[in-house]
């Protein structure tokens, strides 16, 4: 609301506006650090407010409940998730990063948001904010794609696939569940790191490209674990490797990419952030928080029985990861960007 | 035999008090949710999601399953009696449903929209029920080419809805198209039509648009006229429909159950797709096409009959593939994820209890929905008692509630009005609004259909012809074309004469 103020005066230039506002400026801020020192001591007194930049219903949505309701039982007040959704996330983390910095304001940070900023940067466009607006508390999942094919897909192997691609370069087509998204780039990762090229068919959402890789309407495609494995159980399509360095708890017979000696990582992560000037006794309170969350045998189930598995990062190490997250997206971004047809 | 024994074992899973209250619970709040325009089953499901996680699964996923196809009861209600469709799947219910009401006969058109939702909902349960592992294949047969075939055959329809002529539809299909292609373009990330204004990015919604042109524009046109408007002092027999009505009503029910059941099936907006053909089918097989459109009440059962069924079609690769194809079944899988139970091709045969409980709590929500409606049949219509200077201003706030409820965006509300007096002046001029929020609707997903099958080819046309289905549908879809051609050029001749 304070913010909101400073922000329009700030976008009206008119000199008469600009002496006043001046003043006001001040002491709305003195007001609010005022407001946040009382505030630190007894965090929280009242319900936290959890931007979810997605809509309702999606897997992180589910995280993200799952988390909100956990954190209630170590914070004493309740957590509200709110969905803001809208331009891929867009929408809903500007509205996280300008909230009012007292700790009652988190938002939901995935790996949506690095594509998002990454993307507008790639095109030359100045992104509304960026991963420094917000101060990483800590993450939770960090789920690598399955690389998937048809049941009665001619390839039983990952280097039968590899090879049957390399005889015809730029035939075999996937699908993705959105464009230059999360199941899109770990495929363009992937085929720069065995020096491939394929046909891509965007699709609206993960599940109308499940069903197109059950329908053979495309060669192969990587999805997430929750969402392809039952479809592997009941003999629809076939996994040919973990997209990622590590085997999966769940299938641990299927290799992951890295055993052929194929460098292509790529996770989705889902954690909370805080926008920037957040206190710093609330951030180390909400980072304790997020720690208990991940240990949590309750939050656990809630993130595991779906298919998925916790994997905890505290707010530094988050932070770091996407440092170099981000500059490897960068990369590949404006390589797209140079090969994407000229508008 | 195993057969019966699992329908047994469903039915002693539902008639448990326990889950006859959730089933219960969800059907109350589904239709309330259809009934309420802008809100729809996926807002309704979204929103009581978090409430299931103190139940367990099955009674989860009745009460979720209640809301859907609840909202499809509750959907014709605004349409019929105020122009103002309820969920995008009555917008045809609009066309013959309101101009009962202005007949007086509103009550019947309610009475025989709950019934044949009654009927559709029960025949597609009994689909859902020997269909399933069947037909759970079906759904990812159809690809782009298949999509793109199905939309085309639609859009041939779509040119001979209007009651007017085809020179007064078609400039509304092309706007309806136009405004589908704003916003950012899926397959290229290309911005189109934005002009910076991010707010645009997304698109146009359909629902603030369908919701402006008909209801803002309903209550503009009714300030010029709400003087001369008789209001129709409803009496009881009147709200029943008269024998031959009913007479009228038993094809489109039938047929409409079947057309929903099937096209339900179809990924994408099945529900609107299913509604709207049922409508064309009945109007193509009446022996005066041109009543449609004037308050034919077959035009209120086929479409309310076809969405019901078209929810035991949609829950067939939701529950026998555990691939959801609408947003409504994707969130109620997500919930059912949240209990720890992942759909998928083994579901029916893994979870038994689940399953046919939730197929047997269909029978007994239907049953609840039909109780339910019946008596606010009444109550609706008597609405209508209240002054329009006093029920305007009411509809007026639904519509902006309703439309702000979505993603709580002012912007939105701008396209509301903004449609508004658009639809205004689309009423005054005579066009129709059906077809434009039928465009609006269907155009993105045919213009997606049709570059995805270009995409996966190469550019080369001929996966438009490769397959069986696409061949048929697309030979079907150049008859209907050059019928309707053969058809207003003879009728222009003739009024030439």
């Amino acid at each position: 609301m304070i913010y909101s103020i400073v922000f329009k005066i700030k976008t009206e230039v008119s000199p008469m506006k600009k002496k006043l506002s001046i003043p006001i400026i001040t002491m709305v801020l003195v007001l609010t650090i005022t407001n946040v020192f009382v505030a630190a001591a007894d965090y929280p007194t009242q319900p936290i407010t959890l931007i979810n930049p997605m809509p309702p219903g999606g897997t992180l949505d589910l995280q993200a409940r799952a988390y909100a309701t956990v954190a209630e039982k170590f914070l004493g007040k309740p957590m509200v998730v709110v969905n803001k959704p809208g331009a891929t996330g867009m929408v809903g983390t500007l509205a996280g990063a300008q909230a009012v910095p007292d700790g009652y304001n988190l938002t939901v940070g995935s790996v949506n948001l690095t594509n998002a900023i990454e993307w507008e940067i790639a095109n030359g466009r100045k992104p509304p904010f960026t991963r420094h607006d917000f101060i990483p508390i800590g993450s939770f999942t960090m789920s690598p794609t399955l690389f998937i094919v048809p049941y009665d897909s001619p390839y039983k192997t990952l280097n039968e696939f590899i090879n049957e691609a390399k005889s015809k370069p730029g035939q075999l087509a996937f699908c993705s569940g959105g464009l230059y998204g999360m199941s899109h780039l770990p495929i363009e990762i992937f085929a720069r790191a065995v020096g491939l090229k394929f046909r891509h068919v965007p699709y609206t959402g993960g599940g109308p490209c499940l069903s197109a890789v059950v329908g053979k309407h495309v060669d192969f495609a990587t999805q997430y674990p929750p969402t392809s494995l039952p479809l592997v159980r009941g003999n629809k399509m076939r996994v040919l490797a973990v997209v990622g360095a590590k085997r999966l708890k769940s299938i641990p017979h299927i290799p992951a990419v890295k055993e052929f000696g194929i460098d292509a990582e790529y996770y989705g992560w889902v954690g909370i952030l805080a926008p920037l000037k957040t206190p710093k006794a609330i951030v180390e309170k909400l980072r304790e928080v997020t720690k208990k969350v991940a240990e949590d045998k309750t939050f656990i189930d809630m993130i595991e029985q779906p298919g998925d598995e916790v994997y905890f990062l505290n707010g530094d190490e988050l932070a770091k990861y996407l440092d170099i997250e981000s500059a490897k997206i960068a990369k590949l971004d404006a390589e797209l960007v140079k090969e994407a047809p000229k508008k | 035999m195993d057969f019966f024994i699992n329908i047994l074992g469903g039915f002693q899973t539902a008639i448990n008090l326990e889950n006859i209250y959730y089933c219960f619970i969800g059907c109350l709040f589904g239709t309330m949710v259809g009934v309420l325009p802008g809100i729809g089953p996926l807002a309704g499901i979204s929103l009581l999601i978090p409430v299931t996680y103190g139940i367990d699964a099955t009674g989860a996923i009745i009460m979720l399953a209640g809301i859907y196809y609840g909202a499809m009861y509750g959907g014709s209600t605004t349409s019929i009696l105020m122009n103002i469709p309820g969920e995008s799947a009555s917008v045809v219910t609009c066309l013959d449903g309101y101009k009962m009401t202005l007949k007086g006969r509103g009550g019947a058109a309610l009475f025989i929209s709950a019934w044949g939702s009654f009927i559709g909902g029960n025949l597609s349960v009994i689909g859902l029920m020997f269909l399933a592992p069947m037909l759970a294949n079906f759904a990812t047969k159809f690809g782009p080419p298949e999509m793109f075939a199905v939309l085309l055959v639609a859009f041939m329809l779509l040119g001979s809805l209007g009651t007017g002529s085809f020179f007064k539809t078609m400039p509304m299909v092309i706007l309806g198209l136009f405004i589908g292609t704003i916003g950012m373009d899926p397959l290229t990330g290309t911005f189109r039509f934005t002009h910076g204004i991010k707010e645009l990015f997304d698109g146009i919604g359909f629902v603030p648009v369908a919701l402006g042109v008909f209801g803002i524009g309903e209550i503009l046109i009714s300030t010029e006229e709400s003087l001369l408007r008789v209001i129709h002092k409803v009496r009881l027999r009147e709200l029943l429909p008269t024998r031959d009505e009913l007479r009228a009503s038993w094809g489109p029910i039938f047929r409409g159950s079947g057309i929903g059941f099937f096209i339900g099936l179809l990924p994408g907006s099945a529900h609107v797709l299913s509604s709207f053909i049922s409508y064309m089918v009945e109007k193509r097989l009446a022996k005066k096409p041109e009543e449609f459109g004037t308050g034919r009440i077959e035009g209120v059962a086929a479409p309310e009959t076809a969405n019901n069924a078209a929810t035991g079609g949609a829950m067939i690769p939701f529950l026998g593939m555990g691939i959801p194809t609408g947003p409504a079944t994707a969130v109620m899988m997500i919930a059912l994820m949240i209990h720890g139970v992942r759909p998928g091709p083994l579901f029916i045969s893994e979870q038994p209890k689940l399953f046919w409980g939730l197929v047997a709590s269909m029978y007994i929500g239907n049953l609840i929905l039909l109780i339910l409606n019946l008596p606010l049949v009444g109550i609706f219509v008597n609405l209508l008692r209240i002054p329009f200077r006093m029920l305007f201003p009411v509809v007026l706030l639904i519509c902006l509630v309703g439309t702000y409820s979505i993603n709580s965006s002012t912007f939105e509300l701008l396209v509301l009005i903004g449609s508004g007096v658009l639809g205004y002046i689309f009423r005054k001029l005579g066009y129709d609004l059906a077809p434009f929020i039928l465009a609006l609707i269907l155009g993105p997903a045919m213009e997606l259909s049709f570059r995805q099958s270009l995409m996966r080819s190469a550019g080369s046309f001929s996966i438009f012809w490769d397959s069986p289905i696409t061949l048929t549908l697309i030979s079907l879809s150049v008859l209907l074309f050059f019928w309707n051609l053969l058809k207003s050029l003879r009728s222009s001749a003739k009024r030439g004469e």
